[in-house]
């Protein structure tokens, strides 16, 4: 049989045609969990993205779920990046997972456009009792909430003992009532200042990108708002702004902090203390496992500063129902499930994070890697208030992100005086919530 | 097929001479002509239909899109052209504008005069040949993404190898991240690195359509290597050239991650290009009209640059 052109395309075909119809066939974006169209009426989805430490323990979580209520989930990872798109377009296109996981600061974009399900009718009476206060209140949104605090994370300062040692600095805060000053942090960094070399800094703020909510923990340490009480207009024309704006803007001008770690900057703080670039770095307890495996200096953490009060930031993520979820109560149960001491205790203790049920923050939970270390973020994550991380629950916070990246970029390494930062922030944030 | 008559030089597409039968050939050929045209569209038909599925349709929608005031969820609010005219007020905008503008002006004729001068370089007979082309066009096959966290590894300004290079032979450190003309040159110079393969492969295969007869004349006519050059090799690639020139301004206009990975629009918009800023309204901030305003902007300001070009470009269709 002669192999003419005609032959060979007409097999080539025949040969795709299976492929071609089996790759139509199994359409999915995930990492294969189960299906995830959830077609049968008593699955549950679920959207998540995670390390493997938190992904470990939020399959265990669901499988005590599962057995508990005879309920199927099916778990949807996707890589963090494309989280938001993701949800979105599905949102959008009338088919959104039933719950999914979400930061603090990105809640109320979703929750203040009606997008959740309001969780009041299906939770117990007292449900909110399990919850810290400031837990409770970063998943409030209009007085009512609309998801349920799954974990806490927040900035400790990661130090680099060794480089501190040689600059003779070897008492470190040991409570959070200890914490440094702004004036010991001032007169801790000078020090270091003079005993590194030029190319190395004695710390860098995590601030970048949509980090930049961790500068709002220097106002809070100053005893300011960025918000009003109700949250529909700014209130960060105060003094206790302007001491946060000038404090943080000295970090730049006497050469504490890498130039290139500002608000907008492409580079994370924490890769340039893995580096030892930096002496200090502000950074969340997430990082302990890594640094941990891959760091080869003695390092501790310690307690961020403090001025009128201490103030951190409520990081961490939320896990939230969509408003048109067909399984409302099935969803509501699962949140319930997630957030019992036993499954968050597991979680937490796996990835590193805190957790933000009353009984364990008491207690106390044991980080799997550097336990010692467990005191610090734990009691770092007890400084916030309640109307600390009720502000970044505003529907608003995404746009208000943007205004304070652009005033305090400029303000950090564009020379722009207080005053200008100060009415920068302070229009920008009134154009924000109108 | 050979004729009986000498052949002439006739235009592509004539058909060969012989004597018309009139009867019959014009109903044939007109029904020949049908069935032709017909057996066309029928080929054309699926790649036009994903065409106006994939392209036109989006196109339309995000121009219907740019006239709302929406965030994506539910429906948006018509409000005609009032996120142009806040475009036009709109300072970070103008910024975004000037940066893709300047952006493009560099990396278009640095990235196809790089690709033209390496292809000429490796069109001569030279050991490892093959190895060294290989080499200058891996890069098109690593993703832009993949590409500017290269970039970030090198361009560090902390920890970084090319500032490390620097101190290391005594010269000063450049803050590539946090000074803006050298956080716009780290952007160009990656860009470069990945762009200039795919010109190099243009380029090269357009060389092998320039005859070696005229480098022959030109060297008895006395023309040194830079004259041939420039008379004939420049020339003779015109329509390479052509193809480049809207190929890399298209890019130029639509660049995202590299910058977005880089420097993330900063320091201070320094590197805020288009595509970024509308990312940033679209995504972020959730004003997804004001986003496909900008992206309808972009849209016409391409159209524009390639309906210039189309008029004046004097050697796109150079044949020999």
């Amino acid at each position: 049989m002669d192999l003419t052109r005609r032959r060979l395309l007409g097999a080539a075909g025949a040969l795709a045609l299976p492929t071609f119809l089996g790759g139509c066939g199994g359409f999915s974006t995930s990492s294969g969990d189960g299906d995830a169209a959830g077609g049968d009426s008593g699955t549950l989805t679920v959207t998540t993205w995670g390390t493997d430490s938190e992904l470990a323990g939020l399959r265990a979580a669901v499988a005590r779920f599962e057995e508990s209520s005879g309920a199927r989930v099916a778990l949807d990872v996707v890589p963090y990046e494309q989280m938001f798109s993701n949800v979105d377009a599905q949102i959008q296109a009338g088919n959104p997972p039933d719950v999914f996981r979400v930061p603090y600061y990105t809640f109320g974009s979703y929750a203040g456009r009606g997008q959740l399900l309001d969780l009041s009718p299906y939770l117990e009476d007292g449900f909110a009792d399990r919850f810290t206060p400031q837990a409770w209140a970063a998943v409030q949104s209009d007085g009512a909430p609309y998801g349920v605090p799954h974990h806490t994370d927040t900035s400790a300062i990661l130090v680099n003992t060794e480089l501190l040692g040689a600059a003779g600095i070897t008492e470190l805060p040991a409570s959070p009532e200890e914490a440094w000053t702004w004036d010991q942090l001032a007169e801790v960094a000078t020090t270091l200042r003079g005993s590194l070399p030029a190319e190395q800094y004695p710390f860098a703020v995590n601030w970048q990108g949509n980090g930049v909510t961790r500068w709002l923990s220097w106002l809070f340490q100053a005893d300011g708002r960025f918000l009003t009480e109700d949250l529909s207009g700014p209130a960060i024309d105060s003094a206790a702004a302007r001491e946060a704006v000038a404090f943080t803007q000295s970090f730049f001008t006497q050469g504490w902090v890498p130039p290139n770690s500002s608000v907008q900057s492409a580079t994370y703080s924490s890769d340039s203390w893995y580096a030892q670039t930096v002496a200090m770095v502000w950074g969340g307890a997430f990082l302990v496992p890594d640094a941990e495996a891959t760091l080869d200096f003695e390092w501790t953490a310690t307690y961020a500063p403090r001025k009128v009060r201490g103030g951190s930031d409520f990081g961490g993520n939320a896990l939230v129902a969509t408003a048109g979820t067909p399984r409302a109560e099935l969803a509501a149960a699962f949140l319930a499930s997630v957030t019992e001491e036993e499954s968050m205790r597991e979680f937490c203790a796996g990835a590193s994070l805190l957790p933000t049920r009353t009984d364990l923050v008491e207690q106390g939970i044991e980080f799997a890697v550097r336990p010692e270390l467990s005191p610090v973020f734990v009691g770092q994550a007890g400084v916030v208030l309640p109307e600390d991380s009720g502000q970044v629950a505003s529907p608003d916070m995404a746009s208000i992100i943007t205004v304070l990246q652009d005033a305090l970029e400029g303000a950090f390494v564009g020379g722009q005086d207080v005053e200008t930062t100060i009415t920068a922030m302070s229009d920008g944030i009134a154009a924000a919530v109108r | 097929m050979t004729q009986p008559v000498a052949p002439q030089l006739t235009a592509v597409g004539d058909r060969p001479a012989g004597p018309p039968d009139a009867s019959l050939r014009p109903r044939r050929a007109r029904a020949g002509r049908r069935g032709e045209s017909l057996a066309a569209y029928g080929f054309l038909a699926p790649n036009l239909v994903l065409l106006v599925l994939f392209v036109a349709v989006p196109l339309l929608w995000a121009l219907w899109i740019s006239l709302q005031a929406t965030d994506g969820f539910g429906t948006g609010v018509f409000v005609g052209a009032d996120n142009y005219v806040r475009l036009a007020e709109d300072g970070r905008f103008w910024r975004a504008v000037v940066n893709t503008t300047l952006y493009t002006a560099l990396v278009t004729p640095l990235a196809m005069g790089l690709g033209l001068g390496a292809a000429v370089l490796l069109d001569g007979a030279l050991p490892a040949r093959g190895l060294f082309r290989s080499v200058l066009i891996l890069p098109m096959a690593v993703s832009g993404v993949a590409t500017a966290l290269i970039g970030v590894l090198v361009f560090d300004e902390n920890s970084g190898v090319l500032d490390g290079l620097l101190r290391a032979v005594g010269l000063p450190d450049v803050p590539w991240q946090s000074g803006g003309p050298a956080a716009f040159a780290s952007v160009v110079l990656v860009t470069l690195w990945w762009r200039v393969g795919f010109n190099m492969l243009v380029y090269l295969a357009a060389l092998q359509g320039v005859g070696a007869h005229l480098y022959e004349a030109a060297t008895l006519d006395g023309a040194n290597a830079w004259q041939r050059f420039r008379h004939i090799t420049v020339p003779m690639v015109g329509p390479a050239s052509f193809f480049l020139m809207i190929m890399n301004v298209i890019y130029s206009f639509q660049v995202f991650d590299v910058v977005f990975v880089m420097t993330g629009g900063g320091p201070q918009d320094a590197t805020s290009v288009l595509v970024t800023y509308a990312y940033e309204n679209g995504f972020v901030t959730r004003d997804q009209g004001y986003a496909a305003a900008i992206g309808v902007v972009l849209l016409l300001l391409t159209l524009a640059v390639t309906a210039v070009h189309w008029r004046t470009s004097r050697t796109r269709d150079v044949t020999e």
